[in-house]
């Protein structure tokens, strides 16, 4: 089911909405994407930020107010949702009720005009393809919410769309269907080779699938890169917080080196690297640190950055939480759990260490 | 996220000039709804204010202060509040057991089955079983009792008759509700140490009040637009306006009176729409779905109060049963209470004398019908889920003749189409338009319903496809909503077959209706023959209706509403 994967440029485009309290509401505000032929690309933000309204723009359910949309070298930006050749998976599905699973499938086919000893081929691959074989005559209200997915998925593919879109494709599974199936995807997605645009909320689900993300917030695109970027190089406190959990510590600058900062915070001098925008002494910064960069060490053990009192302790199996009260500052500690004598009780006066490279900066002025 | 709709009326201009399908649509639409709402409307107060030619207020005031038509206003006010209020009760008598009484199947479908009956039947049945019951020579008043010279007119013969009649419109508005309040929330109140009773007082009931407050407007409502039940029932001493205002134009043919008193109607009736359409539809807690909630309802009931619910439900339900019972019995006897010999002779008699009325009533309901059913999906669907100008006057005026009574909308027609430029009284084509306009709502409001549980993702989805707007209507859109279709059919039907109201002022020697000639008959006192007529209608509709629940059924409809719950409204 090969096909020449496309690339999809999104180019300053902006969506206003009336609303009726506000007025006119940007839900996207010049928003600009190149997706790779073959890329996986997702949209992560919370709700409201226009990621959605961004991918509906792509499919042409919606048409911009601003900028353009070309997928390959052709402008679609006006082209109705019906011209543009795409596979859409709603988040609801969006299965036809009166329709029979293969006939679901064969729709698209249909209105493509394709005969139907071929039609019938296609559908029974692709169900096949997606694990549903032996599920034609069935309708959509005796299969379960994975086979739901399933059928739009198989539905949205048999076309050999140019561009794959999903919609919050996972989130009305439940937790252990959402991993199986997202894992699903990206390998459908591989074998298929095709461009996909894919919208969630869910930071944990964008890292699993992506090739890239793309963080929106308040209709525009902050921040945009591999899943490791994002986490290790947040260039936004709302990047920061909104990708994995994280320790924002107020710090100011006290000097600067080439490729270095030394900052002030928690009551002591802290060495980090640092490559963004220049700092100057006495400018205001955040100390990013993630939970997972903070090392528990015995609090007179050399590599101690920090001193602090353990206040609560939260056992996850593989893994441990701690909080520490550093100070005045509360941090959250995480620790790979590597036995039942590896634990620190709650009270203990504890050293953390701070792993090289592990702690980023963020400018900006501190609350 | 943002599916706020996008901008103004530039936006849905610009759709209508893209769609030119769309804009013959709604050019025709807005034609008939101009036609057969808005003039016969126009001229009925035109014909109020203006007299001989000049505009003047005179006469109007002296019909409309007339001691006889206060009265007559007082009364109309005073039937619907009580009907309201016992309607809503025994209705929520019956939604309570039915919804909660954890019954049997079979039990449930019985009494929707008994139910149903006084909905689907025509005019006067009740009050014609009445009058068998309690009339002079009444089978229980006379004939039980020996009562000599009882009189069974007036208010309270009236009030049950109706209150029989339309206790049903509140069960199908409130099932539904007790049905959808998820039974956790009551659990959860249980559990945290309240009684069933105080259940029932401080959650279930809060949760069921807007749907009472709807049932109680719309039982309110039925009542005071009911014509045939007071014509028969209320006699001299009990005057409504419905009856006045007919017998203002057909005994003393004073036209302009007839429709000042119609008038008077209208405000109530008014009222009671803005209520329900503004105040309660906001305050609804239950959102009913028609998706059962798959859990078991909530155990409401202790054994002695379940009990004492459903004895006093079966006994409304016996009611019913031997009311149709009596029906069918006078149909077959040669006089009910004076011989009681077996005899077929009124069943020739409609089939003879009453030909002409039943072929009318057919050929005025197979044309109704259909161009009601489309009437109702294409407005339905127009209004749900297009853009163009004027969409929410649209839906405004389409509901009109359906919010109004009968009796007023009869009168409008008869003043706009009697004279001169529109000349339609005595023609089968102002009936058929009367029924369509008036009744095809039924078809639109479940269009409406079902499209709202119809996500657009669908349409989407098919447009995604490949598939253009035309296709994506004929594949998707029509088949999802064909049950409405199927509903608006069945409405419009079981309506042709049954109402008076509004067409007693349109009939005419060339085309005349089975409920008219009921009417003569009660007043030549050949009730047989009415009784077998009554009888004749609600087999015909039952067959009707079944055939269509049974083409309905072909159809996979995630949360159609079952015609006999579009009845209720």
């Amino acid at each position: 089911m090969g096909v020449n994967a496309i690339r999809v440029r999104v180019d300053g485009v902006s969506k206003r909405f009336a609303h009726r309290v506000k007025g006119e509401v940007y839900a996207a505000r010049d928003v600009t994407l190149d997706v790779a032929p073959g890329e996986f690309l997702t949209l992560l933000g919370p709700s409201g930020c226009g990621k959605t309204t961004t991918l509906r723009m792509i499919a042409g359910f919606e048409t911009p107010d601003e900028g353009r949309i070309r997928f390959g070298d052709e402008d679609v930006t006006q082209a109705p949702a019906d011209k543009r050749n795409i596979g859409f998976v709603f988040q609801n599905y969006a299965l036809f009720p009166h329709l029979s699973v293969a006939e679901n499938v064969a729709y698209g086919l249909r209105v493509r005009g394709v005969a139907d000893a071929e039609v019938g081929q296609q559908v029974r691959d692709v169900l096949q393809l997606v694990g549903l074989a032996g599920y034609e005559q069935q309708f959509s209200n005796q299969l379960s919410g994975g086979e739901q997915q399933r059928v739009a998925l198989a539905r949205a593919i048999v076309i050999k769309p140019r561009l794959l879109l999903f919609d919050e494709p996972l989130s009305n599974l439940d937790a252990r269907l959402r991993v199986q199936m997202r894992e699903e995807i990206r390998e459908l997605q591989q074998r298929l080779a095709i461009t996909t645009v894919y919208v969630t909320h869910d930071q944990e689900e964008a890292m699993a699938v992506s090739d890239r993300i793309v963080v929106m917030s308040q209709g525009r695109v902050v921040q945009d890169g591999s899943a490791e970027d994002l986490y290790h190089r947040p260039r936004t406190r709302f990047v920061a917080e909104f990708i994995g959990r994280v320790n924002l510590i107020a710090a100011q600058v006290v000097d600067t080196a080439d490729g270095a900062v030394t900052l002030a915070a928690l009551d002591r001098h802290l060495v980090v690297r640092y490559d963004g925008e220049s700092l100057l002494p006495g400018d205001a910064a955040w100390l990013v640190l993630r939970p997972e960069a903070l090392q528990i060490v015995r609090a007179d053990d050399t590599d101690a950055a920090l001193q602090g009192v353990v206040t609560a302790r939260t056992f996850l199996g593989e893994k441990v939480e701690y909080r520490v009260l550093c100070g005045e500052v509360p941090l959250q500690v995480v620790r790979h759990n590597s036995g039942p004598g590896d634990l620190v009780p709650p009270g203990l006066t504890i050293g953390l260490a701070i792993a090289a490279d592990a702690a980023a900066i963020l400018p900006g002025e501190p609350e | 996220m943002a599916s706020t709709a996008a901008a103004g009326p530039r936006a849905a201009g610009a759709g209508l000039a893209r769609d030119p399908a769309l804009a013959v649509t709604v050019v025709l639409l807005w034609a008939g709804l101009a036609l057969f709402v808005l003039y016969p409307l126009a001229m009925l107060f035109a014909r109020l204010v203006v007299d001989q030619g000049h505009l003047s207020l005179g006469g109007l005031g002296k019909i409309l202060t007339d001691r006889h038509q206060v009265q007559a206003f007082a009364n109309s006010l005073l039937l619907g509040a009580l009907v309201g209020v016992i309607g809503t009760v025994v209705g929520f008598a019956f939604a309570f057991v039915a919804a909660r009484g954890r019954l049997p199947r079979g039990v449930v479908a019985a009494i929707d089955a008994s139910v149903l009956l006084p909905l689907i039947s025509p005019p006067f049945t009740t009050a014609i079983a009445m009058i068998f019951s309690f009339g002079p020579r009444g089978l229980i008043t006379y004939g039980m009792f020996g009562i000599k010279g009882f009189t069974v007119y007036g208010l309270w013969s009236t009030l049950l008759s109706e209150a029989l009649t339309y206790f049903p419109i509140a069960y199908l508005t409130l099932r539904p509700i007790l049905a959808a309040i998820d039974s956790n929330i009551e659990g959860m109140a249980r559990s945290l140490g309240a009684s069933r009773w105080r259940v029932f007082r401080t959650v279930t009931l809060p949760l069921a009040v807007p749907g009472i407050a709807n049932a109680f407007l719309l039982l309110f409502a039925a009542s005071l637009a009911d014509f045939a039940t007071p014509l028969i029932l209320a006699g001299n001493g009990f005057p409504v306006l419905p009856t006045q205002a007919y017998l203002q134009i057909t005994g003393m043919f004073d036209l302009r009176g007839g429709a000042a008193l119609s008038f008077a109607l209208l405000v109530p009736a008014l009222v009671v729409f803005v209520l329900q359409r503004y105040w309660v539809s906001r305050r609804q807690y239950v959102t009913v779905t028609g998706k059962g909630a798959g859990v078991t309802p909530f155990d409401s009931m202790t054994p002695p109060v379940r009990f004492l619910l459903l004895g006093a439900c079966a006994a409304v339900t016996l009611l019913i049963v031997y009311f149709y019972a009596l029906l069918l019995y006078a149909s077959l006897v040669v006089a009910l209470g004076a011989n009681h010999s077996f005899t077929l002779a009124h069943y020739r008699t409609i089939f003879t004398d009453g030909a002409k009325a039943i072929r009318d009533t057919l050929i005025i309901a197979a044309f109704a019908m259909p161009l009601g059913g489309l009437y109702g999906i294409l407005v339905g669907y127009l209004v749900a889920r297009k853009r163009f100008p004027g969409r929410g006057a649209m839906e405004l005026v389409s509901m009109v003749d359906y919010a109004l009574p009968g009796t007023i909308v009869g009168i409008a027609y008869l003043i706009a189409f009697n004279d001169p430029p529109l000349v339609l009284t005595g023609t089968a084509l102002i009936i058929v338009a009367c029924y369509v306009f008036r009744y095809g709502p039924t078809g639109i409001r479940a269009t409406i319903a079902l499209l709202s549980q119809v996500d657009p993702s669908l349409e989407e989805a098919s447009r995604g496809l490949g598939a253009g707007s035309a296709t994506t209507f004929r594949r998707v859109t029509l088949p999802l909503i064909a049950p409405a279709f199927f509903a608006g059919l069945g409405v419009v039907f079981i309506r042709s077959m049954t109402a008076i109201s509004a067409t007693i002022f349109l009939i005419s020697i060339s085309w005349t209706l089975i409920t008219v000639k009921i009417l003569e008959n009660i007043t030549e006192l050949s009730l047989g023959s009415a009784a077998a007529f009554s009888v004749f209608v609600v087999v015909v509709v039952f067959v009707v209706i079944g055939v269509i629940s049974r083409a309905m059924g072909r159809f996979r409809a995630p949360g159609a509403a079952p015609i006999a719950s579009l009845l209720g409204g």
